[in-house]
């Protein structure tokens, strides 16, 4: 039988990871379109539409400001859920980053 | 023995087709298709996926990333195989299966991007935004590359079009 001790020194790390883990699935993140030059503005607004699910007045709003102010934070939440967001967009060639959300 | 002629069983077969003709004169589509299929053979040799993957520190993410991303362009480049060899379409007019609409509009963005960074390099962003003044004053290769470009967005956007 391991001695206490030997057991003390086990749990440190692994409360430690928990840890990180919990922090770092509780920080939210930013999925940010960033505006290029050959992409078409019908072209984007029917990606986020698809993408996302979002409506026409919703998804070209993103667009515009993805046009007009080179970026667009379209959506913010979990890691695992923005990199999900962030490969679909990059599959349809979008140039898109993922930034936390401090 | 009776012989089924159950319309359904030759459902399976017949699939949905989207056709358009564009607004482009033929003999500009013809003299420029050769062009844009040398443009696509280059497709693969410029991709950047490596340049996509957002800045995680995950290097086991990044890898299952560009490979999916690259797997997952074969298709699209399929769907733009099968337009750019239809005969239909040195005459303008354009034929895709409804299921191949998405792999297609995908397909015509890596080629944009291809012609952006190839026959297009020294063009800046603005020029291209704004419609390319200078066009009379550029090279053969850049000209095409140009027509080229509008070609495939013309394509584009009319598929947006029509199943919009």
């Amino acid at each position: 039988m391991p001695s206490h001790k030997h057991c003390s020194t086990l749990a440190t790390p692994i409360l430690e990871e928990s840890t990180d883990l919990d922090e770092r699935l509780a920080t939210p993140w930013k999925v940010i379109v960033l505006n290029d030059p050959v992409n078409l503005m019908n072209y984007v607004v029917m990606v986020f539409r698809k993408v996302f699910g979002y409506n026409d007045t919703k998804a070209t709003k993103h667009m515009m400001e993805v046009h007009e102010q080179g970026k667009s934070v379209l959506w913010v939440g979990e890691r695992e859920q923005a990199e999900n967001y962030a490969y679909q967009l990059q599959r349809w060639r979008l140039q898109t980053i993922l930034e936390k959300d401090d | 023995m009776r012989t089924n002629y159950n319309v359904g069983a030759y459902k399976q077969f017949w699939k949905k087709m989207i056709e358009f003709s564009l607004q482009v004169e033929c003999h500009i589509i013809q003299a420029i298709l050769p062009e844009i299929g040398k443009l696509f053979a280059l497709s693969t040799k410029v991709e950047e996926f490596s340049d996509l993957f957002p800045d995680l520190d995950d290097p086991e993410l990044k890898e299952s990333w560009i490979d999916g991303l690259k797997e997952e362009a074969k298709g699209d480049r399929s769907a733009l195989a099968r337009l750019l060899k239809s005969p239909r379409l040195p005459y303008g007019r354009v034929e895709v299966e409804e299921d191949d609409v998405d792999d297609l509009l995908r397909g015509l963005t890596e080629i944009r991007f291809t012609i952006r960074k190839t026959s297009l390099k020294n063009v800046t962003d603005e020029e291209l935004e704004s419609g390319m003044p200078s066009l009379r004053s550029s090279k053969p290769d850049v000209r095409i590359g140009y027509f080229s470009y509008l070609l495939m967005a013309e394509i584009q956007e009319r598929l947006i079009e029509e199943i919009s």
